[in-house]
């Protein structure tokens, strides 16, 4: 049912009631009945537009996600396989100071910054921070500002509202960086640009970020406010050994470790829901699952755009590359086909039957029972 | 009316009803006047006040009812003529005084209660027929059927009062109130100078002596009912009672009030004069027994005719009942009958469909084609319904509370209360207020809700009230839930004034009912010593605002008040106070049909300084209308709505 | 006195709350007790005159004081300070018979309820009358610097269409009474723009 006309009403009962929600930010900016508050969507009021942004553009309305990996990948869509694929490697900035400010091998903010400089583009619209740690979205100008956006959040980050920000007829050259709920959610915007909002062909680049799950701030945030002053927090990270604790980085602590069953009960329920593992719909992802190197990224070349990137900030010194083991790429398939099954079974579940999957659409006949064997 | 205290007996002026009953008191030579505001009354207090210092009458608004009947009380007490004003809702707060005055008697000064109903709830949350507090207190009631009779009838209430030792009750509508009409003028007391004495002196060698304490209660009331035998022969006679028509007419209307003007009328529209009769009630309670016998045995139909409730008509029914089998073969029209209905307003019309059905006379349609055409033309004419006006303060608060509601989650609520802010339970308020009933009750219920935490309840609960409703009633609630530790945030929307009726000054205002200066009584260091946790807002700051609602409504434990302090938008224009600056719709900024913005600014923001212009399909500022508060620049999504240099 | 084509006769003045009908309306019977005719002056009241849909009835008698509604179908004049309103007043209170002076501008509803084509009203507030006429009140107030003048100018122009029982001049000791210094000036002139718009539309 892609290409379903409907407004805020429906986004409220098919979407935020319905558990739903990502966090991903699509449908809130240019909306005036719409508002973030304490890493929730919220209503304000009733708006009476039946062919809305909000319900076009969420990744968790009915979705065509074969259209619009042809549209954006260029390649037709194999729900078996993590994406489109060019290449996979292990990749990490060749500066250190990057690596340690952000995640594993830092090379998301080195390839972005590394665009910025041969102004590929000129800005890139990500998550950042606030004063009590909370990521909202920000579109960052410089290296210095990326730099400050370094690092995950683990939280949902409403990126996308950075993006409906930028005016309507601005000519930045922007590059994307997102999950793969908001990396959907921006080729949905392409398919169809924002009433008001940013225009979706200025975007010369997605980096889709590797996602397990994302934390909701309503919950997240108190637990944390008990263990420290969130305005000191660095970084986070969930080391790979053993892979059972989260590290929470502070600036007078240092390192407070929680057990990571401690903080499952704060995992928004919606990513359940979630096929996307690798942020398929993007240029370049990047992140540590399959990995397991410590200071090393595992990234994934998807389109032509991304290949050249990569190219360039190998040669100008940016980043270093090495072969991923035919193990670890393995292992990478197999939890991303993984987390397409836990999706398909968890929507059948949530509807009571197969036959309807919520928001994916357009899976081949027969795949889905297939898939749902065991 | 320029002077009230005109000194021209027989000259003939046009008065409002409220105009006419403050004249009536003032030839009445009243020394004390006291109300709380409430439409359709609130005229009443303001034009004795305009000659308070000229007549030397002591004229006040009080905190609210009771206290108003309990200040009027103590000067006829005192010897001092007084009256006291309310609205039928008023009476109700007054009647715990009321019930246990007429027990005691009030004293050599006459007192009069004018109580106004509100058939239709016009200005009103309901329409409760006050008329039968008077059978229920034992106590008696005239009712004015326009501005003229009103005068006189408050004039004579004094007389009444005093004859028979009770306070005497003057009932009249909205109708009667705000209707202006042609007034005689009667004489003006000269100004004898009065001592006001009490005179129950402590005798010690009598100590238990005393008139005006509640003293065996059987013995008061067997007193009570022995005044009003008194009263009731009285009004056998009185004036104020008349018939017109044929002395044995096929049918007899019985009607009290303004609805003896829309009988009258209805008998001359439909030229029955010689086969219908008419007897107006003016002393309605208690019911002049004998004159409504020999009108009953005059006639074998009856027809009633009165608001709200069918009061003469059960009290004449049972007085017929008692006068079996002479008065048996009767028939009673009005609102047991179906002929008329119990509730809302009586027209002249409804009389005329109701006679016209009981003495069969066919009724003449308006013209035909005329009627078509304008069935036809009414298909373009637009519901209009009531709005807050154009800047006013509590628009503002109330999308801030809706916005701080919807961000916290947890299907908060608002218990609302009366005055302007009431129509917070339609779109002007966006729909917020979920309860509302009497002056206070807001806070209150609020009280209440605010206590179910053992029952799971986890809502968060906020209370308005206005600045005046906060000292009418919502004070002692505010002390109840600190006391009883509620939980619920009680928002004080202070627009420095009685807004809904009239800007009537109150005990904030730091300004006495004669405009002269008083002490103010600081609300928010009241709160404040009472032990609240007290915020003061100004709700155009909409970002602020929502933030404190929020901040206030997610606190755990304890009572919280937020004033929200912003001028009434109407006062300010009373007191040439400019707009803030000029506003004015940017039109490529205002992206119209073509936003996602979907009318934000008319449909839901609803001020009447913007409209849609429906051709152009984008928003525009109606000048006419617009005050140039500059609130609605920081609602437009678009920022198409401009703030412009601040008028000069 | 002068003499009353109909007994009562009936003027409404229609509006929304906020445009001053009470003040406009209060001054016409004033002057018609100065002149000797027993009056009465109805207004809505209440929570109407917050921008809601407001109607005063006078009825003028030589006899009697009459109730405070008019009858059904029996208005004789109809007052309109807002285009719909005045539409409303006349589906209500309008016959063949009666006179129209209205105001064509509109207020429009709250709650961006659509306000109907300007021409259509117009059209139907013509079809119901005898004689309509178009006073842009409003817009000459605008002109004298504030929309408040709009009632003294329909005031104006009902006097200027000497259809009550009053001279125009009956009304000037009533605006002296209220008004004084620039103001009075201001309002006298606003009234004078009425009664001329009336005459020499």
């Amino acid at each position: 049912m892609s290409g379903t006309k409907r407004g805020s009403r429906n986004l409220l009962e098919d979407v935020l009631k319905a558990g739903l929600c990502t966090g991903c930010g699509a449908c809130v900016t240019g909306c005036p009945y719409m508002a973030i508050h304490e890493g929730r969507i919220v209503v304000l009021d009733r708006c009476t537009i039946e062919d809305g942004d909000c319900w076009r553009h969420c990744p968790r309305t009915p979705t065509d996600v074969s259209g619009f990996s042809e549209k954006t990948q260029g390649v037709p869509f194999d729900f078996l396989e993590p994406g489109a694929i060019i290449a996979v490697e292990m990749v990490r900035s060749v500066d250190a100071a990057v690596r340690e400010k952000g995640q594993d091998g830092g090379v998301v903010t080195a390839l972005l910054a590394f665009a910025l400089d041969e102004g590929m583009i000129d800005s890139v619209v990500c998550s950042k921070k606030d004063a009590g740690g909370a990521p909202h979205g920000f579109v960052a100008r410089t290296a210095r500002e990326l730099l400050e956006c370094a690092g995950s959040s683990y939280e949902a980050a409403f990126t996308l509202e950075a993006f409906r920000k930028i005016p309507a007829g601005n000519a930045d050259r922007l590059a994307v960086v997102g999950v793969g709920c908001q990396m959907e959610a921006l080729a949905k915007m392409k398919a169809a640009a924002p009433v008001n909002g940013g225009n979706p062909q200025n975007v010369q680049l997605t980096v889709g970020l590797f996602c397990g799950w994302a934390l909701r701030s309503d919950i997240f945030r108190p637990l944390l406010e008990e263990i420290c002053d969130t305005s000191r927090i660095v970084k986070f990270d969930i080391p790979h050994s053993p892979g059972t604790s989260f590290d929470v980085y502070t600036k007078d602590a240092g390192k407070i470790s929680i057990p990571l069953d401690d903080i499952r009960p704060a995992i928004n329920p919606a990513c359940q829901y979630c096929w996307d593992m690798t942020a398929e719909f993007a240029d370049i992802s990047a992140g540590s699952a399959g990995s397991s190197f410590h200071g090393w990224n595992t990234v994934i070349t998807r389109t032509p755009r991304g290949a050249g990137l990569m190219k360039r900030a190998v040669a100008a010194g940016i980043i270093e590359i090495q072969p991923l083991p035919e193990s670890r790429m393995t292992k990478l398939k197999a939890s991303a086909l993984n987390r397409k099954k836990n999706a398909l079974r968890n929507l059948a579940r949530k509807s009571g039957t197969r036959e309807d999957l919520g928001y994916i659409s357009g899976l081949p006949a027969g795949l889905v029972d297939a898939l749902l064997k065991d | 009316m320029a002077d009230i205290a005109i000194d021209n007996p027989g000259g003939v002026v046009l008065l409002m009803g409220n105009e006419a009953i403050a004249r009536g008191a003032i030839e009445a030579g009243i020394g004390v006047a006291a109300a709380y505001p409430g439409s359709p009354t609130s005229e009443i207090i303001p034009t004795i006040a305009a000659v308070a210092g000229k007549r030397k009458i002591h004229v006040e608004w009080s905190s609210n009812e009771k206290v108003a009947t309990e200040v009027a009380a103590a000067a006829s007490l005192a010897g001092i003529r007084s009256f006291a004003v309310m609205k039928q809702n008023g009476l109700n707060v007054a009647s715990d005084f009321i019930v246990n005055l007429n027990m005691t008697g009030i004293g050599s000064a006459g007192m009069v209660i004018f109580v106004a109903d509100d058939p239709g709830g016009m200005t009103s949350s309901n329409e409760q027929d006050s008329r039968e507090v008077a059978k229920w207190f034992d106590n008696p009631l005239l009712e004015a059927q326009n501005a003229q009779e009103a005068k006189e009838m408050v004039t004579w209430g004094f007389e009444l009062s005093e004859k028979v030792n009770l306070p005497v009750f003057l009932r009249g509508v909205t109708r009667l109130c705000y209707t202006r009409g042609n007034v005689a003028l009667g004489k003006l007391p000269s100004g004898g100078e009065k001592k006001a004495f009490f005179p129950e002196i402590w005798d010690m060698y009598n100590p238990a002596k005393s008139r005006f304490t509640a003293g065996p209660s059987q013995v008061a009331h067997k007193n009570l009912h022995e005044k009003l035998k008194k009263a009731r022969a009285l009004f056998e006679d009185s004036p104020f009672n008349s018939y017109a028509g044929p002395e044995n007419p096929e049918l007899l209307i019985i009607s009290s009030g303004v609805c003896t003007s829309y009988s009258l009328e209805a008998i001359e529209e439909l030229d029955v004069a010689d086969r219908v009769g008419a007897l107006k009630l003016g002393t309605v309670w208690p019911m002049p027994e004998k004159l409504i016998e020999k009108r009953l045995l005059s006639t074998q139909k009856v027809l009633f005719v009165e608001e709200t409730d069918p009061f003469i008509e059960r009290s004449v029914m049972e007085f017929a009942a008692g006068r079996l089998p002479e008065m048996g073969g009767l028939a009673f029209y009005g609102k047991r009958s179906g002929h008329l209905a119990p509730f809302n307003e009586q027209s002249a019309d409804l009389v005329i469909a109701a006679l016209a059905d009981i003495l069969n006379i066919p009724l003449a349609p308006r013209d035909p084609g005329y009627r078509k055409k304008a069935e036809e033309a009414m298909a373009l004419v637009p519901a209009r319904p009531i709005n807050m006006c154009a800047g006013c303060p509590h628009r503002a608060t109330f999308w801030a509370v809706k916005n701080a509601i919807a961000r916290d989650g947890r299907n908060g609520f608002v218990c609302g209360d009366i005055g302007c802010y009431s129509m917070a339970f339609a779109a002007p308020g966006f729909y917020q207020a979920r309860t509302m009933h009497a002056m206070g009750s807001g806070i209150g219920m609020a009280n209440g809700f605010g206590s179910l935490g053992d029952y799971g309840f986890d809502q968060p609960v906020l209370a308005v009230s206005g600045d005046s409703t906060f000292y009418h009633a919502a004070l002692p609630a505010l002390v109840n839930g600190i006391y009883n530790q509620s939980n619920f945030t009680l928002l004080i929307l202070d627009n420095s004034a009685t807004a809904m009726t009239g800007f009537q000054p109150h005990p904030g205002t730091g300004m006495l009912a004669t405009g002269a200066p008083a002490p103010i009584v600081d609300m928010e260091g009241l709160c404040r010593s009472l032990g609240a946790e007290v915020r003061v807002c100004d709700p155009f700051d909409l970002e602020e605002t929502t933030d404190a609602i929020l901040a206030m409504m997610q606190k755990k434990s304890g009572a919280r008040v937020i004033i929200m302090r912003h001028i009434c938008q109407l006062l300010k224009a009373k007191r040439k106070i400019p707009g803030e600056c000029k506003m004015r719709v940017d039109d490529e900024k205002c992206l119209g049909d073509s936003c996602g913005c979907d009318q934000l600014c008319t449909r839901i923001f609803g001020c009447p300084g913007l409209m849609w212009d429906g051709a152009a399909k984008k928003a525009v500022i109606d000048e006419a209308i617009c005050v140039g508060c500059g609130l609605c620049a920081d609602i437009c999504p678009a920022g198409a709505i401009i703030r412009e240099e601040a008028r000069p | 006195m002068r003499s009353l084509t109909k007994e009562p006769f009936n003027l409404i003045v229609a509006g929304v709350g906020g445009q001053g009908n009470v003040l406009l309306s209060a001054f016409v019977g004033l002057a018609l007790v100065n002149e000797g005719f027993t009056v009465t002056v109805a207004d809505t009241f209440g929570v109407s005159q917050r921008g809601g849909s407001v109607t005063s009835h006078i009825k003028i008698s030589k006899k009697a004081s009459y109730s405070s509604v008019t009858l059904e179908g029996k208005a004789d004049v109809v007052l309109g300070m807002e285009p719909v309103e005045t539409l409303r007043a006349l589906g209500e209170f309008g016959n063949p018979q009666v006179v129209v002076i209205v105001n064509p501008r509109p207020v429009h509803p709250a709650g961006g309820i659509p306000y109907p084509d300007l021409d259509l009203v117009k059209q139907a507030i013509s079809g119901l009358s005898a004689r309509a006429s178009f006073i842009n009140a409003t817009d000459e107030a605008l002109k004298m610097g504030d929309p408040l003048f709009a009632n003294i100018i329909l005031l104006g122009a009902l006097m200027g269409a000497d259809v009550l029982p009053l001279e125009s001049g009956a009304m000037l000791p009533i605006l002296q009474e209220r008004f004084s210094g620039a103001m009075y000036d201001k309002n006298i002139e606003a009234f004078n723009r009425g009664i001329d718009l009336c005459r020499n539309p």
